[in-house]
């Protein structure tokens, strides 16, 4: 104890407000994922069938959504977080970061749907499966693996929004590197919040991979 | 029965907005129990007509009736429950990888209870013999495995109807040869209407009593197999006979010069090409002692196709004039087309 005393000072002091930024961070990573996640799939397997030649075929549809996604995708993540956020800390950068990462979680659905063997879509129409059961059943089922992928790659850069996120006060990681380890200059504080973030990519990275390749035949 | 009326199906080429015509007018009518065979050279139209049948490519104009019934005019609901009616397998075999065999062959089983399921697939496992496969992969298996599987699956409703798009072209001749008997086999046991699409020849003539030839998006001749190929009236048709032929073997040998080919004065070289159904006469040697020549066999091939002999020989006729002239006009007329190759003068 001592000895960290003596390594850590300044984390040591402000140890009760440390594990607070941690998780402040895992509650934006879970809420901004969980919603961005379910929007997400439903907008990627939207583009995914109704592109020209999909299983839903649907120009106008599609044509909407590719822009607003490409719209949302090309604006500076520092932009939307101070034109979105409608009340300073935790829940309120929700919203800007789930209009962050949704269009580019979306874009990695879309990618990994477009994986599937279309062969595979054609044997299950010829079975008589309707649309929705092509989806469930085969594009959801057979991309199982690429999706895990982009559900992590996706968490990865959330957790790199939410450090962002700190800098205009929303709290959590980055909020409290930035005011420490930056602001004031304690050296410690900055490594430890970095150490944390890697050990946190680490772990989500290896989970991913761990099921994807459960899933991979 | 399975009709075809007037199918028209365009694709737009995005280079210069012009219509493809994949199909172009087609009609075709393939009776209950029939193995049909639709041969083509790749680009014929001949795979988009076959998912003209099933509607996954649906025509721009045209009829699709299956047993008297309007496909094109089916309510989206109606359409996929006709399709479980409608078994299809493809070059790729098209199996889901993330499901084991068992599960695979499950896929299209709806609205049963998890035992009729096992019993279902067990016994369509059986009945292509790879039951020993049940919880592998689809990657531990061989491509004629994969296709048997593939079968399975597509006979898992009982359909009347198989279409078989290219489902050898994967395999090497030997799994080929034991995929083509499994289809003749359920064609009998399960009196399976069988579509069979292809660009190779040796299925046609391996499994097909009847056959449609198609290029660019036309079918230029139909009919029974034996017909077609005994006596091709068009020239894709005749590629494809001379494809398996030994016969077009003699110009590769005249190009290069071959000894064996080198007429003598008086000699006359020409190929004789059964047409008809009944080769059972020693027309040779009857010939050669009828009319005195000597009739020298450089190729033969003779094959069964639809259960008839097609084929012939390139013979070197060596004697007098007159007598070769006779021998050939009593080939005439026993119906085998003479083609003279070469000749050396009188």
């Amino acid at each position: 104890m001592q000895e960290l005393n003596n390594l850590l000072p300044n984390l040591m002091r402000r140890l009760p407000e440390f594990w607070k930024a941690c998780g402040d961070t895992l509650l934006m990573e879970v809420w901004a994922g969980s919603i961005c996640y379910v929007l997400g799939l439903i907008f990627g397997i939207i583009l995914t069938v109704t592109k020209p030649g999909g299983i839903m075929e649907n120009r106008p549809v599609y044509q909407v959504l590719d822009k607003i996604i490409n719209l949302f995708r090309s604006i500076p993540f520092i932009i939307l977080l101070t034109a979105l956020m409608p009340a300073i800390y935790v829940r309120g950068v929700i919203v800007p970061l789930v209009f962050g990462a949704t269009p580019f979680f979306s874009r990695q659905i879309e990618s990994a749907l477009a994986q599937t063997d279309k062969g595979l879509i054609e044997a299950a129409l010829s079975m008589g499966s309707s649309p929705f059961e092509v989806i469930f059943r085969v594009y959801l089922r057979e991309s199982l693996a690429p999706i895990i992928r982009a559900i992590t790659i996706t968490a990865i850069s959330l957790l790199g929004l939410t450090a962002m996120a700190g800098a205009v006060g929303a709290g959590g990681l980055g909020d409290f590197a930035i005011r420490y380890g930056h602001d004031r200059n304690m050296i410690d504080i900055t490594w430890v919040t970095v150490i944390v973030l890697v050990l946190g990519v680490s772990l989500v990275q290896w989970l991913g991979e761990f099921f994807a390749r459960k899933n991979t035949h | 029965m399975i009709e075809l009326e007037n199918i028209v199906k365009n694709f737009n080429s995005d280079k210069n907005n012009k219509a493809i015509h994949a199909v172009n007018d087609v009609s075709l009518t393939i009776n209950d129990g029939e193995i049909y065979g639709i041969i083509g050279f790749s680009g014929a139209g001949k795979s988009t007509l076959v998912r003209c049948i099933n509607l996954l490519e649906r025509p721009d104009s045209g009829h699709v009736r299956i047993d008297g019934v309007e496909m094109t005019e089916l309510k989206p609901h109606d359409l996929y429950k006709a399709r479980t009616k409608i078994g299809m397998i493809f070059q790729q075999f098209n199996l889901m990888p993330s499901r084991t065999v068992f599960q695979n062959v499950a896929y299209p089983l709806k609205g049963m209870t998890r035992d009729e399921v096992r019993k279902r697939v067990q016994s369509l496992l059986k009945l292509v013999e790879i039951s020993d496969k049940e919880n592998a992969y689809p990657s531990e298996l061989s491509g004629g495995q994969k296709q048997r599987v593939a079968i399975a699956r597509a006979l898992a409703n009982d359909p009347k109807i198989l279409l078989c798009d290219e489902a050898t072209s994967a395999l090497d001749p030997q799994t080929t040869g034991s995929i083509l008997q499994l289809l003749k086999d359920l064609n009998k046991m399960l009196g399976l209407t069988i579509v069979v699409i292809t660009h190779e020849m040796e299925v046609v003539k391996n499994i097909c009593r009847k056959a449609a030839v198609m290029d660019a998006g036309r079918i230029i001749e139909s009919g029974d197999v034996f017909t077609i190929f005994s006596n091709p009236q068009h020239e894709v048709t005749k590629n494809f006979v001379r494809t398996t032929s030994n016969l077009s073997k003699i110009e590769a040998l005249i190009r290069d010069d071959s000894p064996m080919v080198k007429l003598k004065p008086g000699e006359l070289m020409a190929r004789l090409v059964y047409v008809h159904a009944d080769v059972s006469e020693p027309l040779i040697s009857y010939a050669s002692r009828a009319f005195d020549i000597e009739i020298n066999i450089i190729l033969a091939d003779v094959e069964i196709v639809a259960g008839s002999m097609v084929g012939g020989t390139v013979v070197i006729f060596n004697g007098e004039r007159e007598k070769i002239n006779r021998a050939i006009d009593y080939y005439k007329s026993k119906n085998i087309r003479v083609e003279v190759i070469q000749d050396a003068g009188a």
